[in-house]
């Protein structure tokens, strides 16, 4: 991208994700392992609701869901429940905003990420290279691709090293529907 | 006097030896040793170097929980490649594993330790064998048992008569069971479920098969 491209699409996408209050999405995730015959398939929904509460949930092939909402962590897993108090935590603070900013695309902080633009004819992508040394241990480089039309994000690539990488595509989302507090209860 | 203790301590010692040579662990207690009807045992669970064994892991250790998803591939005659990650995919653990050696290809700093790592090791192994020398064969109504020799340790592998599929390997040394291994197979080609349950710590491993097309 040039410099003007990038300046109209950070401007576009800063223009959506400050929108959005509340967000679902359906996502089916791809777990690439070089070694492996087929990508692992899991499947289920994401919901976040302002400022800062995170619905992330596994249906397919196994009932696994995370919540992050004031400074703790909710799980069930399989019926199995548990919460861990967070705290402070720095690293899962920045794990929930990224999180939160790979689906609305907010992720465009220089000061967190080295950060740099590709296109191609229907979609715009964005390589993102953690700066934290905690994080960058766990992910190498994470890549959205946004589709052209709405500037939404469509893709998550989180990268762990060349060969193996998590891949998110995320489908039918919805922007600021009501999304009830009962969401992010366990 | 004098000689008499010592013939007395001599023959007390005897005695102990004795008794606690005859002391076995209670593995097969209720078994009769039958004639052996072969040599050679194959365990087919993680032996097939086409097949991705997939399987939701849970792991308890000293009262802590940990999920995830447990990889298994066999990548050569001897090694299997075994990956752990979390539900999101984040690699903790990736080792390359054979019956006389292993390599960790990559592990998380916070499950970075030796003992850890060691004991994992052994389990994996345990769970991945597939070839096993039968030195004695027993039996009664409901399975089979063919003991194997691991050093100085013993691996009793228990073949359920009615499904005809490997059910258990009681991993023990000469008295003490160390730990059991329980798999559920309905095909006898890969294991549904399998429990690892240590004896000697708190450690168990479960593992549900990954079926990517279940409701």
């Amino acid at each position: 991208m040039s410099d003007n491209e990038i300046t109209v699409f950070k401007q576009s996408v800063a223009l959506v994700s400050k929108k959005i209050k509340t967000l679902s999405t359906d996502f089916v995730q791809y777990k690439h392992l070089d070694f492996l015959s087929k990508d692992i398939e899991t499947s289920g929904k994401m919901v976040f609701k302002e400022p800062n509460s995170l619905l992330w949930q596994y249906k397919k092939p196994y009932s696994y869901s995370i919540i992050f909402k004031n400074g703790k962590i909710l799980i069930n897993d399989e019926g199995k429940k548990s919460a861990v108090d967070i705290g402070n935590s720095k690293l899962f603070g920045k794990i929930n905003k990224l999180i939160v900013g790979s689906v609305s695309g907010d992720l465009f902080d220089d000061k967190e990420f080295s950060i740099s633009y590709f296109k191609n004819k229907d979609q715009n992508v964005t390589k993102f290279i953690p700066k934290d040394t905690a994080l960058k241990k766990y992910i190498k480089q994470i890549e959205l691709t946004f589709g052209k039309e709405d500037a939404t994000v469509v893709q998550v690539k989180l990268m762990e090293s060349s060969e193996d990488y998590t891949r998110i595509v995320l489908k039918n989302k919805v922007i600021n529907a009501k999304v009830d507090e009962a969401s992010f209860t366990n | 006097m004098q000689k008499s203790m010592k013939l007395l301590l001599r023959i007390s010692s005897i005695l102990v030896l004795v008794l606690s040579s005859c002391v076995t662990n209670t593995v097969v207690k209720d078994y009769a040793t039958v004639p052996l009807e072969k040599t050679f045992f194959e365990v087919p669970y993680f032996s097939d170097p086409a097949f991705d064994y997939v399987y939701k892991a849970n792991i308890t250790v000293y009262g802590k929980e940990l999920t995830g998803i447990f990889i298994a591939k066999k990548i050569n005659d001897t090694t299997h490649r075994v990956v752990f990650t979390t539900e999101f995919g984040n690699k903790l653990l990736d080792f390359e594993i054979s019956e006389t050696d292993f390599k960790v290809n990559s592990i998380v700093d916070e499950l970075n330790r030796k003992m850890l790592i060691n004991t994992l090791v052994s389990d994996f192994r345990l769970l991945l064998r597939s070839h096993y020398v039968i030195k004695k064969q027993l039996d009664n109504n409901e399975n089979t048992v063919y003991l194997t020799e691991q050093g100085k340790m013993f691996n009793y592998l228990f073949i359920s008569k009615s499904a005809n599929t490997l059910s258990k390997i009681v991993h023990s040394s000469k008295r003490k069971e160390k730990i059991n291994l329980f798999f559920s197979s309905e095909n006898n080609i890969f294991a549904t479920k399998i429990i690892i349950q240590h004896i000697t710590m708190p450690l168990k491993i479960e593992l549900n098969y990954f079926n990517e097309h279940a409701n």
